[in-house]
C-alpha cells in the first residue's frame, strides 16, 4: 500500500513538474545564448578565454569594434584614426583618438579619455596580474590633452594599434577598489560589472548556469531592440545540441561540423561559418639543431604538401564545411586571394623526394638517403579529429615511402614553453600540427616565423618553435608592423604569404572557422568571428 | 563515547595534513594551470613568465605547499619581476582559514566552492532520498515476496538499471522528456540548467529541473541498494529470533520494521555512510549532462584548468566530511546495535 502511494505521489510530482517546467517570461523580447564554457572573468584584463570575451563584448565597449566583413568601425571613438585625418602621425608613433561627445556608462557617468588612461594604466601596473599587457605594454606614453581626446606614443611605429582600447574599464568604479585594495585582481565588478557601456547590462550571474543582461537605457547609440539576454553554460555537447533543437537555446557556437546537418535539418536553425582568424596547419621544423636532415631541403617540405590530400580530410572529416586554406591568414583582407594551396599531386610528391636523393635504396619500404630513413615525428596533441588526421596521413604517406612516428601530447605539455621542456617549443617534432590565429585577430599582425624569435637559453620567450629564418620574410614582417596605411600593409602580407607557401614553412590543413547555429526567429543577426555580437543592439525576434 | 569521540578527532589531524600534502603534490601531474589560460592557444611566453611569479608557481612544489598551509605573509616577494624581493606576501594560508585565490575566477577558492555546495545539496540530497525511499520499497517488497513473479521483475529491473552507464540514462532522458514529449505536444522537461532565468529561481522551476537529473541518478543506485537491503532482509527474517518473535504472537508489520528491519539496517548505514561524505562531491557526468550548476561541474571546469586552490579546497572539504561521516557511522551504530560499545 505504502508502495503504490509513494509511487502516485511521485509521479505527481514528476508530471507536475513536467507541467511548470517549459513555463518561460511572457511578454518581454529575450534570447538565449548557450555557451559550452562558463565564462572566468568578465574583465578583459583577466580572461583571453574566447566565451568570456564574447560575453563582456555585450556589457563593455571600445573606441572601435569589427562588423561583420571584418572592417573597424568607430564605437566610442568619433571616426577611427587615419593618416587623412591626422588621428595617425606620418612615422606611425602617435595615434590620436578623438571621443564622440556623446558617450555615457549605464549609470550616466559619462565616458572620458581618463576612462583610455585608466585602462592602460591597470593592464601595466605590476600591482594587478592581467593575463597579458599586450599590446597596452607596447605605448610608451599616454596623454588626455581634454575629455575628448587621448593621444598614445610608440617608440617604434605600431601598425597593429587596432588591438588598443578594444574594452574600456570604468575609472569612476574601479579607481577607489584599486587604491583601497591595491590591485583590481580581485575585484567585485569582475564578475559582476553592474556599470558598463554595451548595449545590455550585467543583471545576474548564477554560477554554473547562466548570465542575464538586460537592456541599457543610457546606452549612447541605437538602444537594444531586446529586453534581455541570457547566455547559458551547457557543458555536454549532446545536451548542447538537444537544447538548439528543443528551443531552450537560440544562438549556439563551436558546434563540431559533423553535427551542424541535424541542425540545419530543423527547419528553424540556421548554420554560418564565419573567420575566428584561426586556421589548422601544419608547421614545418625547419631548425637545423631539430628537425630531421630532409626537412632543412624546402623541396622535401613541398614534396609532404604535395602528399597530403587535405580535400579529402575536409571532405571526409569535417563534412565539406571548411577547406585546405591557402594563407596563414585565410578569411581576412590579408590573405592573398588569388593564392592556391598545394594540390594532392602524389606524383609531384615523389618526383621532389626522388630529386632531393630520399630513395628506398634499401627496400625497406622507407625513402632513405646516406643511411638516414626518411621517418618523421608527426606531432599534435590528443584532440580526435587531429588524431583521425594522422592516421589517415600516416598510410597515405606509407604509400609513398614515407614513414611517420606518430607522437601525441596533452595540451598542457604540448603548449610547454622552451624553459619547460615543451615538444614543439624545443623543436622535439618535424611536422607540428594546430591551429593558430594572430592574437590581435582580426589585425594580422604576428611574430612566429621571425628570425629572432627562434626560442633559445638565451631567449627562452621566442615565438618561431620552427626554427625557420628567411631574411627576406623577416624583411616584409618588420615592414608590415610598421606599416600604417591599409591598403600597403595588405599587399605586403599577400607577399608573405607567397614566400610562406614557396618555402613550404606552413601548410594549410583546414581553415578553422567558427560555427555558428541561430534561431530563425531572430532578425538582424550578422555575426563575425572576431566580435560576433558587434550589432546586438539592432537583434529582435519575431512577434 | 566523548573521550571516543575526542581521540578520533584528535587522530584525523594528522591524516588530513597528510592527506592536503599527498594531494598538493599529486595536483602537481594534473597539469599546468599555465598552459592555456583558458584560451584557444597558449599565452605569449613573457606574460607566462610573469603570472608564475604572481602567482607563486615558479617556486618548487614543497614550497607553494608551505605557502598554501600556513601563507606568505611572513615571506618577501618580488612583486615586479627583478629579481628581488620587495615586499611581503598577502596569502594567510589554509590554517588561518585563506584557501588562496582560484586561479581562474580569481575569487577566493572557498567563495566558489560554497556557491556550488547549496546546488549540489539540492540535486543530491532529492537524488539520496529517493534512492533510500524506493530501494527500501522495492528490497523489502523482494524479500518479503522472494521469488514471486514481481520479485523477478525488479530484480531484472535493478540489474539492468544497474547495468546501465549513467550518461545513457541522462541523454536518454532528455531525449524523451524534452525533445519528444515536446514534439509529441506533451508536457515536457527543460534540456538543462537549474531553472528558467526568465521566472526566477521558484520552487516549481527548480522541481521541474530537477527531476530528470534526480531520476537519473537516484535510477541506478536505487539497483544497487535494493539489492544490499533484499539480502539483508531475507538473512534476517529468516533468523531464529524473528521466528521467536512470530511465535509469542507480535504483529508482523512490528515484526518486520522494529525487529528486523532495525538489524537488517546496519549494513545499509555503512553504505549510506560511505556515500554521504560523496554527496558534497557532486555527480561529475549528470551536472554535466544538465548542465547543473553544482560541485561536480566545478571540479570539472577547474580541474581542466588545474585550478589548485579550488581543487585542494574542495578536495579538503571531502576528505573531512569523509572523515567526518565515518565518525558519524560509527556513532549510529551504537544505537542501532547496543552490543557496540567504544571506549
Amino acid at each position: 500500500m505504502i508502495f503504490k502511494r509513494l509511487t502516485v505521489l511521485m509521479l505527481v510530482v514528476v508530471v507536475a513538474a513536467g507541467i511548470v517546467g517549459p513555463v518561460g517570461a511572457q511578454g518581454s523580447k529575450s534570447v538565449t545564448i548557450a555557451f559550452d564554457q562558463e565564462a572566468d572573468n568578465l574583465n578583459p584584463m583577466y580572461t583571453t578565454m574566447t566565451f568570456a570575451g564574447y560575453v563582456y563584448a555585450i556589457f563593455l565597449s571600445g573606441a572601435w569594434n569589427f562588423d561583420d566583413e571584418l572592417l573597424p568601425h568607430p564605437v566610442l571613438a568619433a571616426e577611427i584614426p587615419s593618416l587623412e585625418n591626422g588621428g595617425l602621425s606620418a612615422d606611425g608613433r602617435m595615434i590620436t583618438i578623438t571621443l564622440r561627445d556623446d558617450i555615457k556608462w549605464s549609470d550616466g557617468e559619462p565616458i572620458t579619455s581618463a576612462d583610455f588612461a585608466f585602462t592602460h594604466e591597470m593592464f601595466v601596473s605590476d600591482a594587478n596580474s592581467p593575463l597579458t599587457r599586450d599590446p597596452y605594454n607596447r605605448i610608451t606614453s599616454l596623454e588626455t590633452p581634454d575629455e575628448r581626446t587621448v593621444v598614445v606614443h610608440f617608440d617604434e611605429p605600431f601598425a597593429p594599434w587596432l588591438g588598443l582600447f578594444r574594452y574600456i574599464l570604468p575609472e569612476h568604479i574601479l579607481r577607489p577598489v584599486y587604491e583601497a585594495d591595491g590591485s583590481l585582481d580581485n575585484a567585485a565588478w569582475n564578475r559582476a560589472p553592474t556599470v558598463g557601456s554595451g548595449p545590455f547590462v550585467f543583471a545576474e550571474w548564477e554560477v554554473g548556469s547562466f548570465i542575464r543582461g538586460v537592456r541599457n537605457e543610457n546606452y549612447f547609440d541605437a538602444p537594444a531592440l531586446l529586453d534581455t539576454i541570457v547566455i547559458r553554460f551547457v557543458p555536454d555537447p549532446e545536451a548542447y545540441l538537444a537544447a538548439l533543437k528543443n528551443g531552450d537555446s537560440d544562438v549556439g557556437t563551436f558546434v563540431a561540423f559533423p553535427d551542424l546537418p541535424e541542425l540545419e535539418a530543423t527547419g528553424f536553425l540556421d548554420v554560418g561559418i564565419y573567420a575566428s582568424g584561426y586556421n589548422e596547419g601544419w608547421f614545418m621544423n625547419a631548425n637545423p639543431e631539430t628537425a630531421h636532415p630532409a626537412m632543412l631541403d624546402v623541396n622535401v617540405r613541398r614534396a609532404l604538401a604535395y602528399a597530403f590530400n587535405r580535400a579529402q580530410i575536409d571532405n571526409d572529416l569535417l563534412l565539406g564545411y571548411t577547406y585546405p586554406p591557402s594563407s596563414y591568414w585565410e578569411g581576412t583582407p590579408y590573405a592573398d586571394p588569388d593564392l592556391e594551396p598545394y594540390p594532392y599531386d602524389p606524383e609531384m610528391a615523389t618526383q621532389l623526394l626522388d630529386e632531393a636523393g630520399w630513395v628506398d635504396s634499401d627496400g625497406d619500404g622507407i625513402r632513405d638517403k646516406d643511411g638516414q630513413p626518411l621517418t618523421l615525428r608527426y606531432a599534435t596533441n590528443t584532440r580526435q579529429i587531429r588524431m583521425d588526421v594522422q592516421v589517415v596521413v600516416q598510410q597515405d604517406f606509407a604509400d609513398l615511402g614515407i614513414g611517420i612516428e606518430l607522437l601525441n601530447y596533452p595540451s598542457d605539455i604540448f603548449w610547454n614553453t622552451y624553459a619547460d621542456n615543451g615538444p614543439m617549443a624545443t623543436g622535439q617534432y618535424d611536422i607540428g600540427q594546430w591551429s593558430s590565429s594572430p592574437d590581435g585577430f582580426p589585425d594580422p599582425d604576428i611574430v612566429r616565423f621571425m628570425c629572432n624569435e627562434i626560442p633559445t637559453p638565451e631567449n627562452p620567450i621566442g615565438d618561431n618553435w620552427q626554427g625557420y629564418c628567411n631574411p627576406d620574410l623577416d624583411a616584409l614582417f618588420v615592414e608590415q608592423a610598421r606599416t600604417m596605411d591599409y591598403d600597403a600593409r595588405v599587399a605586403i602580407f599577400h607577399q608573405m604569404d607567397r614566400v610562406i607557401k614557396d618555402d613550404a614553412i606552413w601548410i594549410g590543413v583546414w581553415y578553422d572557422a567558427d560555427s555558428w547555429i541561430y534561431n530563425t526567429r531572430i532578425q538582424n543577426v550578422r555575426l563575425n568571428g572576431a566580435s560576433p555580437f558587434w550589432n546586438i543592439n539592432e537583434w529582435d525576434v519575431a512577434g | 563515547m566523548g573521550r571516543y569521540i575526542a581521540r578520533r578527532l584528535l587522530q584525523a589531524i594528522p591524516l588530513l595534513l597528510i592527506i592536503s600534502l599527498v594531494l598538493f603534490v599529486l595536483m602537481q601531474a594534473a597539469g599546468d594551470p599555465l598552459a592555456t589560460l583558458g584560451g584557444r592557444q597558449p599565452p605569449r611566453a613573457e606574460d607566462r613568465a610573469r603570472l608564475a611569479r604572481q602567482w607563486g608557481l615558479d617556486q618548487p612544489v614543497l614550497v607553494q605547499y608551505l605557502y598554501w598551509l600556513v601563507g606568505n605573509d611572513w615571506a618577501m616577494m618580488d612583486s615586479d619581476g627583478d629579481g628581488i624581493p620587495d615586499q611581503p606576501g598577502t596569502r594567510k594560508g589554509v590554517l588561518r582559514g585563506d584557501f588562496g585565490n582560484s586561479l581562474v575566477t580569481r575569487q577566493p577558492a572557498m567563495e566558489v566552492i560554497m556557491e556550488r555546495v547549496p546546488n549540489t545539496l539540492v540535486l543530491m540530497l532529492t537524488a539520496q532520498a529517493l534512492i533510500i525511499v524506493f530501494a527500501l520499497l522495492v528490497g523489502i517488497y523482494s524479500a518479503l515476496h522472494q521469488y514471486s513473479l514481481m520479485d523477478n521483475v525488479l530484480t531484472g529491473c535493478s540489474f539492468a538499471a544497474f547495468s546501465m552507464p549513467i550518461f545513457f540514462i541522462a541523454l536518454f532522458s532528455i531525449y524523451l522528456f524534452s525533445i519528444r514529449f515536446k514534439a509529441w505536444g506533451l508536457p515536457s522537461f527543460p534540456t538543462g540548467g537549474m531553472y528558467d532565468p526568465a521566472v526566477g529561481r521558484t520552487f516549481a522551476q527548480v522541481a521541474s529541473h530537477l527531476v530528470l537529473p534526480a531520476m537519473s541518478i537516484a535510477l541506478i543506485d536505487i539497483a544497487r541498494y535494493s539489492r544490499y537491503i533484499r539480502s539483508n532482509m531475507l538473512e534476517v527474517i529468516n533468523s531464529d529470533y524473528i521466528r521467536t518473535a512470530r511465535a509469542k504472537g507480535l504483529r508482523e508489520r512490528y515484526i518486520l520494521f522494529i525487529h528486523a528491519f532495525k538489524n537488517a539496517a546496519l549494513p545499509l548505514v555503512t553504505l549510506i555512510g560511505l556515500d554521504l561524505p560523496f554527496l558534497l562531491a557532486g555527480a561529475v557526468v549528470t551536472e554535466r549532462i544538465f548542465a547543473w550548476p553544482g560541485m561536480g561541474r566545478l571540479f570539472l571546469d577547474h580541474l581542466n584548468r588545474t585550478d589548485i586552490p579550488v581543487m585542494m579546497g574542495l578536495l579538503m572539504m571531502i576528505s573531512v566530511a569523509v572523515v567526518f561521516f565515518q565518525l558519524m557511522t560509527d556513532i549510529v551504530y551504537t544505537w542501532l546495535d547496543p552490543r557496540i560499545r567504544y571506549t
